[in-house]
């Protein structure tokens, strides 16, 4: 394999042509259309040839050419990119640029070290610039993208503070493999497991059974890319699918998220001063049923309690505040959040460009003691050696301290959602004048406390990371027609994550839940790495006629991780936190490790006055995931796209583009059996598992077509983007049944087949541009559906197992001919439903009640500047989408719901075998809006002596309306965290938050 | 020319700098990659006592093994309201083969041959120096008995309907075999046990077995004992190998005899004293803590066919097996008594259960001496169990129909609730139909074994794969 790829080098180099003929210098200026102030770092490259030049800080270049008239090709992130042509007799230009408004000229990545402009991209690749990602503070990077990504659905878990977010990108890809994007910052793969927290022990949702009932997918904890500083990124780029990703090979079939963070630019040193600070109020909340009189009270404890009416009755009449509106009391966090960002970012005429950055951030969790505390520190610098070699170094050290609290699914009594609903509301929990706090006095809940729990029940996460990695450029050869280029990046993500759990033996809740093992701790600590390199020779050749760009390399990657968790219950003392002190201990530790390998060649190929662009790569990879340690899978891809010549004279590009390319999902599991412990007689008898592994278990194949159009108009205002693709995925890592007489019961096995189908619009205007006003409209239309075509002989349609309770109201299901996101839950009663009222068990109809799968997504994002007003604003549309409204069932049984005539319907639906939870959980959201104030230019040289370049006032909000049918809190809701399939329970979560923010944005 | 060479060599220098090795050993749970490794002493415990408990796990898995054959017996009803299929599909009808009442009682089985497979697969690779050969050969004796023993319990569910042989390869399926072969194998497999035991001399196993192998009067841990377990169980064995009346293997009965013998330590006919009928190897249970597993027999939706209690003879002391209990009746049946190990309670959750005690090795001699005409013999056995039980001895059968019928009393009261021995008697004579039982039910279907699961016959393609290959 690598003697190929060096024979690719060796053969473009013997077809070099000739050197070139005469030379002459050509100098110029590049400067803004607008003001006409000089453009820094502008490149400019002679076209058919490989020479080019950077503007300096005056905007000034100078660069050789052959002796005769030449096109130069100038251009500058932020503005249109435009071609002159220098006849003989010039020797000077000056170049005006037109701002980039609509964000056209960005630079499309297409493997580990090539870049083609977005104008020749074969693929439909979403770019988000930094103003875009942080217009309004958003407290996590995936916060960040919501709204911002055709093709994308971007989902939060819950309104808990400190992330928890879903990227979803084209839809279902895998049922029981690998359902993140993968993250790539400056070249290093991140990590974005989630590490759960240990909510599970006091919460005891998901009834594991064992002694020690350890963390549980319903521990409502975050993936870790929510520990990235969004302000330190220049730009993401998202390649959606496998036409695009399968440069990452078998990481590719969820797509790639592609982070670049900001570097330094020559000039003299800028420092850049923000900072924030907000409000966090409650968006939504459900309320519970206010009793209007004795009597009715009576009525209802006396069926739901067994109670006496006129005790009961009693009970009511003495209370002194009828009806509390818990949910005001309790996520009624009031203090302040905040954020201070700061960044020193320059470069020297030496050749150093270095960008240093920190970010100190508070954010306020709604109820009592939540909170998301985030620092970050990073320093990148770029040093350049002569013109041939350059060397950067990026790194970053992030810390995050979060409480989150207890929401989410509970089998205990202790998640305020579940107490609310079963705790009839004139009851009173707030803390007493003397400190204490009152016991519910409820029947259905009898001691639980919600704000108790608040006060003595500690779960903060502390996390420190370290993202770091080393790049070098090294030019080996130049000439006028070739240029070799060796690139070399490494780097490492390593983080430590220590979960605690302190739930006293005093609170009401731990001991009537515990009896006699009241007091728990729990302990758990995560340490990961990931460390990948990768090399690469990039080889490009300019003739006349057409120009390539050959490239091949390796990469290679580790990932390494060990959890260690420990419970102790049975703590008496509630001072004492130490595991020695419990009366009985549990551990449990998780390790794993895994190596990859590729290698991968790739030619794009530019002809036809660089309007043609066609691109064939290959990538073939190995890894320790796999049955075969040392198979190679290989992943090839091919695109073209084409730039029409011929067009009317108001459409300025149009570009056709088609794209294929195969990705794969590495196997989660499957490749070995393992051995089952049991026990006899308290001896550890073990055994083979009863689920055979596959020596062949090899990696999902995601194939993807992807076919599409950009075109550009009327004088750069109007850019369409129109992508259609298909998305198969075939060798689906699977369980079926198996000859039980072998002695198991289930093997892993690849096979079935699912197929994805979309289509995405990107509609960008400019409708109004007069003088200082500029109004920028994007908006953004998708469309996917996906089915499940084919599963292997044997295997009958299935539930895929974590993220749900029971058909009764709502579950996954996997079946063929269906939907990936199909529902199944109770449909009928077979022979009607009797006077009863209720449904016997034996005779519930299942079958197929909703979709999880929204039927679109639209962004709309809006921004107007009138002078130095800006006002922006992003709302996003979601038609459709089911999620199971488990909640609500919550407040049904125990007949507390604000609405008790619509409560009792959904009962009776239940009782019916209905599916009265499966709710359509469409929405409008109004994600962002800001208005902006630039203070003008003389008030900031008088204020800050000419030291300030520029100084704004914003006040922005984020999540601050919500329209939807949906009864629940959020539609927006994952009670399983992050899941391929199972996303849409909602169980008590905690409620979603709406923020102010006023920020002043400063430069030096 | 030095630019292409400069080139050249970066690129050499470049693509030469990867190390690519992407093998990985499992490092957080053990797989059974761990079992071709080398196995310590510890290594080598955890694995047999994994044979046992798996063992444990068919004889506690679905309620098969212990009370639906006894309710096929007639010895037994399970009235469960939420559960009528206790009653219609063994009594009152066919059982499905994709319920629990068709399908228990197989994976179990398997899973556990598997288990014994495993272990002998990796005895010979184990450590020198940890487990010696004599230590290899008695633990590979003791798991060939517990294999033997683990066909030979699926066979008594599955009778004639098919049994699979396993092989070493963790893939292949085999077609399944007919009564007969699956028995032929059964002896096979306790012959080389015997072997190994034989070859072990004195060495004991190198880790203490479970109580209900040293506890119960006879201490399983050295080699000599292990043998008469081994033998008692070809003995058994070859008792229903002469039984075959399709296909019956000649001289099994006096193989049987001369292998009872040797598990009874020689005793002759009728010299088995009545204080060590208890002696012999037990499945024991622990109903608590993570363990978790109880005696099934302790349920409270258990009881007795009354037929039981009216057949037993006046003055008998096995009438103390039999108690009273709360009525318990629906589906056409009820019943006011139970076996005294039904109620729930700690006693009963952790009786334990007989593998093969000597009270049944003696009546399994006197079975042979009856079916091998040696009724003298045969009269003696049977009398050394019936008088231990309050009763005057029985006279010399004058014919092997009058001494079968004896037999058969006395091994349903002996053996009463402790397996599926009765209902494989009952099938063995022929018994089971109309005419010869009375049916329980109008729609008594007299089911005589528990049909392949449809798990099975759906993995293996579909009913019509089911053929029985008698090869």
């Amino acid at each position: 394999m690598r003697i190929r790829a060096l024979s690719f080098v060796v053969i473009a180099l013997l077809c070099a042509g000739t050197a070139g003929a005469q030379q002459r210098r050509i100098t110029g200026t590049v400067a803004a259309r607008e003001g006409g102030a000089p453009l820094t770092s502008a490149s400019v490259t002679v076209q058919g040839t490989t020479t080019g030049a950077y503007t300096g800080t005056d905007g000034k270049f100078s660069v050789m050419a052959p002796a005769t008239t030449v096109s130069l090709r100038v251009r500058r992130i932020g503005y249109q990119a435009r071609t002159i042509v220098v006849t003989t007799s010039q020797n000077d230009v000056t170049v005006a640029l037109e701002r980039d408004v609509l964000q056209l000229e960005a630079q499309v990545v297409t493997g580990t070290s090539t870049a083609v402009a977005s104008e020749n991209a074969a693929n439909a690749v979403t770019v988000i610039a930094a103003e875009a990602l942080t217009r309004v503070a958003a407290p996590t990077i995936d916060n960040a993208m919501q709204g911002k990504i055709a093709g994308a659905i971007v989902s939060q878990n819950s309104g808990a503070p400190g992330g928890g977010t879903q990227v979803q990108l084209r839809g279902v890809s895998s049922i029981l493999g690998a359902y993140s994007p993968l993250y790539v910052v400056d070249g290093v793969i991140v990590n974005n497991s989630t590490i759960q927290s240990g909510l599970n022990v006091i919460t005891n949702a998901s009834r594991a059974g064992s002694a020690g009932n350890f963390s549980s997918s319903q521990d409502q904890s975050v993936n870790r890319i929510a520990d990235l500083n969004p302000n330190d990124i220049e730009s993401i780029q998202v390649l959606k699918g496998p036409s695009a990703s399968s440069i990452y090979g078998s990481k590719g079939t969820n797509g790639v998220i592609i982070i670049t963070t900001k570097q330094g630019t020559i000039g003299r040193p800028t420092v850049d001063f923000t900072q924030r600070v907000g409000h966090a109020s409650l968006a939504n909340k459900l309320g519970s049923r206010c009793f209007q009189s004795a009597t009715e009270y009576g009525d209802w404890a006396n069926v739901n309690l067994g109670q006496s009416k006129t005790a009961a009755a009693a009970e009511w009449t003495a209370a002194p505040t009828k009806c509390h509106d818990y949910e005001e009391e309790y996520y009624a966090n009031d203090d302040l959040s905040y954020e201070t960002v700061a960044s020193l970012r320059g470069g020297t005429q030496a050749g150093t460009n270095y960008f240093v950055s920190g970010l100190v951030h508070h954010d306020n969790g709604l109820a009592p003691n939540d909170y998301y505390n985030k620092q970050a520190l990073r320093l990148n610098v770029t040093q350049s050696f002569g013109p041939r070699f350059t060397v950067g170094a990026n790194s970053e050290i992030l810390h995050s301290l979060t409480q989150r609290g207890i929401s989410g699914n509970d089998n205990t009594g202790i998640t305020p959602g579940d107490i609310f609903s079963n705790t009839p509301s004139f009851y009173d929990l707030q803390r007493n004048a003397d400190g204490t706090f009152p016991r519910n006095g409820s029947g259905l809940l009898p001691g639980s406390n919600p704000f108790q729990n608040a006060d003595l029940v500690k779960t903060p996460n502390n996390t420190y990371r370290f993202i770091g990695s080393l790049t070098s450029k090294l030019s080996l050869y130049k000439t006028s027609r070739n240029s070799v280029d060796a690139n070399f990046t490494g780097g490492i993500d390593s983080y430590s994550s220590k979960d605690r759990l302190i739930s006293p033996a005093t609170g009401y809740t731990e001991a009537a839940a515990f009896g006699a093992n009241a007091g728990t701790l729990f302990n758990s600590d995560a340490a990961l790495l990931n460390a990948n390199i990768n090399g690469s020779i990039v080889h490009r050749l300019a003739m006349k006629k057409f120009s390539a760009q050959t490239s091949a390399g390796f990469r290679q990657e580790r990932r390494e991780s060990m959890v260690t968790q420990l419970t102790g219950k049975g703590v008496i003392f509630p001072t004492v936190t130490s595991l020695a002190s419990a009366a009985q201990t549990f551990p449990d530790q998780t390790i794993g490790l895994s190596r990859d390998f590729a290698l991968f060649a790739q030619e794009e190929f530019f002809a036809l006055d660089e309007r043609l662009l066609v691109t064939a790569g290959v990538n073939t990879e190995k890894s320790s995931g796999n049955g075969d340690q040392g198979k190679f899978y290989t992943y090839p891809k091919v695109s073209a796209s084409y730039r029409l010549p011929f067009l009317p004279s108001f459409v300025s590009e149009f570009k056709a583009r088609a794209a294929f390319g195969r990705a794969g999902n590495l196997p989660t599991a499957g490749r070995t059996t393992f051995l089952t412990n049991l026990l006899y007689e308290g001896f550890t008898g073990t055994r083979a598992s009863t689920i055979k592994g596959s020596p062949t278990i090899q990696p999902e194949q995601a194939t993807e077509i992807e076919g599409g159009f950009d075109a550009t108009a009327l004088d750069s205002r109007v850019r369409l983007s129109a992508t259609w693709y298909k998305k198969q995925i075939t060798d689906l890592l699977l369980q079926a049944p198996i000859v039980p007489s072998l002695g198991f019961t289930t093997q892993y096995l690849n096979g079935g087949q699912i197929t994805n189908r979309g289509t995405e619009i990107e509609l960008d205007l400019t409708p109004l541009r007069r003088g200082s006003l500029i109004w920028v409209s994007n908006t953004t239309f998708a469309k996917q559906t996906g089915f499940v075509d084919d599963l292997p002989e044997g295997i009958a349609p299935f539930n895929p197992g974590v993220g749900s309770f029971s058909p009764r109201y709502g579950n996954a299901w996997i079946q063929e001919g269906a939907s990936t996101t199909v529902i199944q839950s109770t449909v009928g009663c077979t022979g009607g439903v009797p006077a009863s009222g209720t449904c016997a068990a034996a005779n519930r109809i299942l079958g197929l009640a909703g979709d999880a799968n929204p039927d679109f997504n639209m962004g709309f994002s809006n921004q107007i500047d009138i002078g130095p007003v800006r006002l922006t604003g992003l709302l996003e549309w979601r038609k459709g989408g089911d999620v199971v409204n488990l909640t609500n069932n919550y407040f049904d049984s125990s007949n507390l719901a604000a609405d008790t005539l619509a409560s009792a319907k959904r009962l009776a639906e239940f009782n019916a075998a209905q599916h009265p939870y499966v709710e359509n959980a469409g929405f409008v959201k109004l994600r962002e809006i800001t208005v902006g104030y630039e203070i003008p230019e003389r008030l900031i040289r008088t204020m800050f002596r000419g030291r300030a370049e520029s100084l704004r006032l914003e006040l922005s909000g984020r999540n601050l309306k919500t329209w939807t049918k949906y009864t629940g809190m959020d539609p927006e809701v994952s009670n399983f965290g992050n899941q391929p399939l199972g996303r849409f329970q909602d169980v008590t979560p905690y409620p979603p938050s709406r923020l102010f923010f006023f920020s002043v944005i400063s430069s030096f | 020319m030095r630019k292409h060479l400069i080139s050249l060599t970066a690129g050499i220098a470049l693509a030469a700098g990867c190390v690519d090795n992407t093998i990985v050993s499992p490092e957080n749970a053990p797989t059974v990659d761990a079992l071709s490794g080398a196995l310590t002493t510890a290594g080598v415990q955890t694995l047999a006592i994994g044979v046992l408990a798996a063992d444990r796990a068919l004889v506690r898995g679905d309620l098969t093994y212990l009370t639906l054959t006894a309710i096929y017996a007639r010895d037994a009803y399970r009235i469960d309201p939420n559960e009528p299929r206790y009653v219609s599909e063994t009594l009152g009808g066919q059982p499905d083969p994709g319920s629990f009442a068709g399908g228990g009682g197989w994976t179990n089985g398997f899973v556990a041959i598997r288990a014994a497979n495993s272990l002998l697969d990796a005895l010979p690779g184990a450590l020198e120096s940890q487990v010696s050969p004599q230590q290899k050969a008695v633990t590979a004796g003791l798991v060939q008995t517990i294999k033997a023993l683990d066909y030979y319990r699926v066979l008594e569910l599955r009778d004639t309907i098919g049994v699979p042989i396993q092989t070493a390869k963790l893939d292949e399926v085999t077609p399944l075999s007919c009564k007969k072969n699956v028995l032929d194998y059964i002896a096979a497999v306790l012959d080389s046990g015997l072997t190994s035991l034989t070859a072990a001399g004195t060495t004991q196993l190198p880790f203490v077995p479970p109580t209900g192998f040293t506890a119960f009067g006879r201490n399983y841990r050295t080699p000599a004992n292990l043998i008469l377990l081994n033998r008692g169980l070809k003995g058994k064995v070859d008792v229903y190998r002469g039984l075959q009346h399709s296909s019956p293997t000649a001289g099994a009965f006096t193989a049987a005899i001369t292998e009872l013998t040797q598990a009874l330590g020689g005793a002759l006919p009728g010299a088995v004293p009545a204080s060590s009928f208890q002696n012999g190897a037990y499945v024991t249970f622990v109903p608590t803590g993570t363990e978790g597993a109880a005696n099934p027999l302790a349920d409270s939706r258990v009881g007795l066919n009354p037929k039981a209690q009216a057949a037993l003879q006046t003055g008998d002391t096995r009438s103390s097996k039999i108690v009273t209990r709360s009525s318990l009746a629906g589906q056409g049946l009820s019943t006011t008594l139970t076996y005294v190990g039904t109620p729930v309670n700690t006693a009963n959750q952790t009786r334990p259960v007989g593998i093969l005690r000597d009270e049944e090795l003696v009546l399994l001699r006197a079975q042979a001496y009856i079916e091998a005409n040696q009724l003298a013999n045969a009269t003696a056995d049977l009398n050394s169990v019936h008088t231990a039980y309050g009763l005057t001895a029985y006279p010399v059968f004058a014919d092997q129909a009058s001494a079968r019928t004896a037999l058969l009393y006395e091994k349903r009261y002996s053996l009463f609730f402790e397996g599926p021995q009765r209902l494989v008697d009952l099938r063995a004579y022929g018994l089971l139909k109309a005419g010869s039982t009375l049916a329980e039910l109008a729609s008594d279907p007299y089911n005589t074994a528990f049909p392949i699961p449809k798990a099975e016959a759906d993995a293996r393609g579909g009913t019509s794969n089911l053929t029985v290959s008698c090869k």
